[in-house]
């Protein structure tokens, strides 16, 4: 049996399908908000991790594509799904503009105008109150209209979460990924060696915040009332510590560090404040001493189950860990 | 709008361009010696104010005074911070190093804010004033801890100009941000300016903290916006150049308190001031990224 790995992973999601009416209400919606942010969290690791571009822009897309799904289905009455995917699209356009107008700043200058942007975001829904009832909140539709318990959304939001990690999965392991990687590593020796950087950099960006702007969509029209906090700088701190402590290089830990934080914030529920410094200390440390992320050494344990022990180099160990 | 109206703005503008100098001028200096922006340092600026206001609550230090205890402790704290998570970025192993300072700053700034919530509350607490009073000059009126404020960020604004151009220990400073090699071969133990220069960028943010706290009040997060603001600075003035700063400083103060006083809808004023600053970010980073004096950002391609 060859990647055993992936039959497991295969049960694993049949059990949570078959058995997720067995979740009470409260702990379903917090696994729902996890695939949320778990698509958000690979989403970035893509642009991150992958291609090394350090955007804090990520949870203001999302909230681009909320507020683009809500507001047109406001106004034009257009069925929820045409909402998510004009959200998708809108977002996928706006992403690759913000690529193509940052080609040229590398590192902590992407991070400054990627802040930037959020921030002009975040103004701008906040004070436009009389189109985006501002710090109120917009009642948006939900997804599904007669559904007695959570459950509709919870397939929902699986759905969404493997799709998206399929299609990036995909990307990443395909000739494009490759370029993708070799921009991260090296700008300029891609490009000597023939990657059309720019293309690939904005392709990047789009990507990425297309699937934020899928995830804030889906998000838009499960919590009945969105504000512009949801695209705010806590919101970005928060995904970065979930994929930073997951593992930002590979998309299966990213997606794990977001379901693992998101749980344990609710676990934790009794120490109240204390939580969030928690995790930035945790953040820190990781940063510090393990910076591949605490779920990668797992993950890769995990993907060689079956295999004769030393049986393979640890360099093709590796490559194994990077697909999804 | 009478011309009152208007200089009681230019004053004010004024008085904010320094103390957004005084941040902004730290954000450079450790730029040009660490190679990283620090993305913590609103969240210094907010401790150090914090610290001020303890200090004269609790042992019942003068404003000034406490002023100066503050800097000394964020001094302290910032070295031990830089020593404790920083040191990677000196070393040969360490891969994107880029990466590395960013995510390490920016977590160290959600440390710090939430750790803030916890200690100090969520409430704003506001510290007595430096002088309590106004000056009125005809029928131009400013609080006197505005004057303070301002006249304070000048004289350390100035101290620090003089430090970095006068003697031994600024001039080597700047070899050490003009070359780190080149500093070490003249014998510069470069890796004690990193921390010191880290220690300097958190004792000005936190002077800048204590001035501004009588004005604005405390909260846990009242270093967010200055920290973005600091960037847009140090955007216009150029990365690394820590005249640029004061200058651009004064300049975003200015605009910003021009275009809230005089923006036509009063009601969106504040909300887009705020904006007003980081679309010139954007511009400036897209078409003029050596900033306005045109000091070379040392790795912009």
């Amino acid at each position: 049996m060859r990647a055993p790995h992936i039959y497991i992973l295969l049960a694993l999601a049949g059990l949570a399908l078959v058995f997720a009416d067995q979740l009470n209400s409260y702990w379903m919606h917090v696994a729902i908000i996890a695939m949320y942010y778990g698509i958000l969290s690979a989403s970035w690791s893509l642009l991150a991790g992958s291609v090394g571009l350090f955007s804090l822009s990520h949870m203001a897309f999302a909230a681009i594509g909320a507020y683009t799904s809500a507001l047109l289905i406001k106004w034009y009455g257009i069925p929820i799904p045409v909402g998510m995917a004009a959200g998708v699209v809108m977002c996928c356009a706006i992403g690759g503009l913000i690529g193509w107008v940052c080609l040229r700043m590398s590192g902590p200058y992407l991070a400054i105008f990627t802040l930037g942007f959020s921030e002009i975001v975040r103004i701008t829904i906040a004070t436009e109150d009389d189109v985006t009832a501002g710090m109120a909140g917009l009642h948006t539709e939900p997804l599904f209209q007669s559904a007695a318990t959570r459950l509709p959304y919870f397939y929902a939001a699986f759905a969404l979460l493997v799709v998206s990690l399929l299609l990036m999965g995909l990307l990443v392991r395909s000739r494009w990924g490759l370029f993708l990687r070799a921009i991260r590593e090296d700008e300029q020796a891609a490009a000597a060696s023939g990657v059309a950087v720019a293309r690939f950099r904005i392709l990047a960006f789009a990507i990425a915040s297309g699937f934020a702007g899928l995830a804030g969509g889906f998000y838009a029209h499960y919590i009945p009332i969105i504000t512009p906090s949801m695209g705010d700088l806590n919101e970005m701190a928060k995904l970065v510590v979930m994929t930073v402590i997951g593992g930002m290089e590979r998309l299966p830990t990213a997606v794990g560090g977001a379901i693992v934080v998101e749980f344990l914030l609710e676990e934790l529920r009794d120490y109240g404040q204390w939580r969030l410094p928690l995790f930035g200390i945790i953040l820190l440390l990781t940063m510090r001493f393990a910076r591949n992320g605490l779920l990668t050494p797992i993950w890769l344990r995990f993907v060689r189950i079956g295999e004769a022990p030393g049986s393979a180099p640890p360099g093709i160990g590796e490559e194994k860990g990077s697909e999804a | 709008m009478s011309w009152d109206y208007f200089f009681v703005q230019v004053a004010n503008g004024a008085v904010i361009g320094v103390i957004y100098a005084l941040i902004a001028v730290g954000v450079t200096l450790i730029f040009s010696i660490l190679k990283i922006v620090n993305f913590a340092h609103g969240d210094l600026y907010m401790l150090g104010g914090y610290c001020a206001y303890y200090v004269i609550e609790f042992l019942e230090f003068q404003p000034l005074a406490a002023m100066v205890v503050a800097m000394v402790a964020l001094f302290v704290l910032a070295i031990i911070l830089e020593r404790l998570l920083l040191t990677p970025l000196y070393s040969d192993t360490t891969e994107r190093k880029d990466e590395y300072g960013l995510i390490v700053t920016f977590g160290l700034a959600y440390f710090l804010r939430n750790i803030a919530v916890i200690a100090f509350g969520p409430f704003p607490l506001k510290p007595p004033s430096f002088i309590p009073g106004v000056l009125r000059i005809d029928n131009l009126i400013l609080t006197n801890d505005r004057l303070v404020a301002a006249g304070i960020g000048i004289v350390l604004i100035a101290g620090l100009l003089y430090f970095m151009q006068r003697t031994i220990w600024g001039q080597a400073l700047d070899a050490v941000s003009q070359s780190r090699d080149s500093a070490a071969i003249v014998g510069i133990n470069a890796r004690r300016f990193n921390s010191f220069a880290f220690g300097i960028g958190a004792a000005l943010a936190a002077a800048a903290g204590a001035l501004v706290a009588p004005i604005f009040s405390l909260a846990p997060d009242m270093g967010v916006l200055p920290n973005i603001h600091a960037y847009v600075i140090v955007i216009l003035g150029g990365m690394g150049s820590v005249t640029g700063s004061i200058i651009a400083g004064v300049m975003l103060g200015e605009a910003e308190n021009l275009f809230t006083a005089y923006f036509p809808d009063a009601t969106r004023a504040f909300a887009y001031s705020n904006a007003f600053g980081v679309v010139m970010l954007m511009i400036f980073l897209v078409f003029r990224p050596q900033g306005l004096f045109g000091r070379r950002h040392l790795r912009m391609e």
